[in-house]
């Protein structure tokens, strides 16, 4: 996979040198905000590889994003005449952040008990979450944005924080998956769930886990969004969700459950963020750029399976 | 099974004899999104002005951007025979079947905000909205003075299936290309989104392009490239940075020095322009085929009589 990353940062620097007359590659700010601009749909990804890890899927991630970072915003408001809260505004910034991941936990948390105790698909237990947060999310104030938020709260969104938060977040997962029993289980389920059962994992137990921690995921990258963004928008994260299954399975996470690596789906994460400034870079016009976009997901996943099959030969 | 159509039969019955009761008549709205800033201004303002009208109700919908569930929903207003339709297209291009629909049915509509491509609108439907070129041209001409008329300037694009910002990047260029000391060096899509307007410019400042002034389709985009300035370390004012919609935030942006101009999109004007046509139509009464309500500029030194309309 990391072969298929340098592939496409190669190509970019090759035809950056032909359009621009300078290096893609070899500018700090630009690596930064390549990384940078998709941290947030990097963190969504880490929840969503653990889900697709035990064979299942979360649509409602993007819509997740949109919720917590309404909840999270209107907790985190400067005293203003248009505070959706008037008497709870200029709290310090764990009290936003604290309702932004329990919203977000609190989502998954629903979604994990629809799949585990009424055996309902994930496909549809998180695509009525995906609409339903979505609604929830404009409901909560009728549509209007939520801005005027504290300096304390926007810190967290500033220059490369949100990188630093998805690339600690990762690390934290990457350990937790290859180490720790909760990993063991994750694979264990995803790869025959039958089995899991019988060794006598608590199969629905642990499916309740893996989705509340997508959710929780999913609502910090509500609280870094509304926070880089100084506001609270319920149109926010719209499609991350799609973002986030490319990433994992261009990481090389398999649908069909129990493959996958987080290191795989932060490479992943970064090919898309190569893809949006090497667009942007060598000025490929806006009409063009989904197509290429589409194309490359799909060739990247087919270049990799293809190379692994090759490997096993 | 059998319960279940019981209790739908229920259901239904008790629609309608809600709706059987002389009620004040009902004015079917379809949105193309609810959770867009401005067409959220747009929406209130209706319910404000609707409230202030006796015997007029509203009934909103959300299309969520999507053509064939706007359709569905003018459809399913004409089936409840409403007393007219108003419509804020999702797509623009994608208008003619609910022409059709509304007028098969004699219910009049109006189409609000989004005009629709059609060449010329039937007896009965209207438009009532605001000329997006005039947008464009407005903030671009505005910032073209400030930078003595020279200058490279970066464009922030909009949905690209948007009328509006196909227009209003129109604009933008037209009003580049009249002086000759004045080049477009970057153009990208950025969703009418904070973030994506953000991201853009981030990816833009390292480039190295030496960009004198930022033309955005809409206030969120702007704010976002405002954001990316700020972090950069570059003082304000340095780069120049447009908008359009003059929403509340861009409002508190402009009197911070940060934004250097918007353009007033008359939420108000548009919202009671649209639901006076409906009424007026369904009185029979005589409306002209397109109402224009004018975009205003904001700078400076005029953001201040703007910030409760």
């Amino acid at each position: 996979m990391l072969l298929v990353l340098v592939g496409i940062a190669l190509l970019f620097e090759a035809i950056g040198w032909s359009v621009r007359g300078a290096s893609f590659l070899f500018n700090g700010q630009r690596l930064l905000v390549m990384v940078l601009q998709v941290s947030i749909i990097g963190l969504l990804a880490i929840g969503m590889t653990q889900v697709i890890l035990t064979g299942g899927i979360d649509l409602s991630s993007g819509s997740v994003v949109a919720l917590s970072a309404m909840m999270a915003a209107s907790l985190a408001q400067t005293p203003s005449a248009r505070a959706v809260f008037p008497a709870l505004t200029d709290l310090p910034f764990v009290v936003p952040v604290a309702a932004g991941l329990a919203t977000g936990a609190l989502a998954g948390l629903v979604n994990g008990s629809l799949i585990a105790y009424t055996g309902i698909p994930p496909f549809i237990a998180t695509l009525g979450m995906m609409v339903s947060a979505r609604g929830l999310a404009r409901y909560y104030t009728k549509g209007q944005p939520i801005s005027m938020l504290t300096d304390g709260y926007t810190r967290i969104g500033e220059g490369a924080r949100p990188v630093v938060i998805f690339l600690v977040t990762a690390l934290v997962f990457h350990v937790l998956l290859r180490h720790t029993r909760y990993g063991k289980y994750t694979y264990a389920i995803g790869a025959n769930p039958q089995a899991a059962r019988v060794s006598g994992i608590r199969v629905n137990r642990h499916l309740l886990r893996v989705y509340t921690v997508a959710g929780l995921l999913a609502g910090l990258g509500g609280v870094v969004t509304s926070a880089r963004a100084a506001s609270g928008q319920a149109g926010m994260g719209v499609s991350y969700e799609l973002d986030a299954i490319a990433a994992a399975v261009i990481g090389g996470t398999s649908l069909s459950g129990g493959v996958g690596r987080i290191a795989g789906t932060v490479i992943g994460t970064v090919i898309l963020g190569i893809m949006t400034s090497g667009f942007t870079f060598i000025g490929l016009d806006a009409y063009i750029q989904d197509i290429v976009k589409g194309a490359v997901i799909v060739l990247a996943v087919v270049a990799d399976r293809y190379r692994h099959r090759a490997s096993h030969v | 099974m059998i319960r279940f159509a019981v209790l739908l039969i229920a259901l239904v019955g008790s629609s309608c004899s809600a709706s059987a009761v002389p009620a004040a008549p009902v004015i079917g709205v379809s949105m193309a999104h609810f959770d867009d800033n401005f067409l959220t201004l747009l929406r209130v303002a209706m319910a404000d002005h609707a409230a202030t009208l006796p015997g007029v109700e509203l009934q909103f919908t959300d299309a969520q951007g999507d053509v064939g569930k706007q359709l569905s929903q003018i459809q399913t207003f004409v089936a409840q025979d409403v007393a007219a339709i108003i419509v804020n297209a999702a797509d623009t291009a994608a208008t003619a079947s609910m022409t059709k629909a509304a007028r098969e049915a004699g219910v009049p509509l109006v189409y609000v905000n989004r005009r629709p491509a059609e060449a010329t609108l039937p007896d009965g439907v209207v438009f009532v909205g605001s000329e997006e070129i005039q947008a464009g041209t407005l903030e671009m001409e505005e910032l073209a003075r400030l930078m003595n008329h020279r200058g490279n300037v970066a464009v922030m694009v909009g949905e690209l299936a948007s009328n509006g910002a196909q227009l209003r990047t129109k604009a933008v260029e037209d009003v580049v290309a009249k002086y000759p000391g004045m080049a477009i060096v970057e153009k990208q899509v950025g969703n009418f989104q904070r973030e994506r307007g953000l991201d853009l410019m981030n990816n833009w400042l390292t480039t190295g392009t030496k960009i004198d002034a930022v033309a955005a389709n809409n206030d969120e985009m702007a704010i976002g490239a405002i954001m990316a300035i700020q972090q950069a370390g570059i003082p304000p004012g340095k780069i120049l940075v447009g908008g359009v919609d003059a929403t509340p935030d861009a409002l508190a942006e402009l009197a911070k020095g940060t934004l250097t101009v918007t353009v007033f999109q008359n939420a108000r004007g548009q919202a009671r322009g649209a639901v006076e046509a409906a009424v007026k139509m369904l009185r029979g009464e005589k409306v002209e085929s397109v109402v224009w309500i004018p975009f205003e500029l904001v700078t400076r030194e005029n953001y201040k009589s703007f910030v409760n309309r």
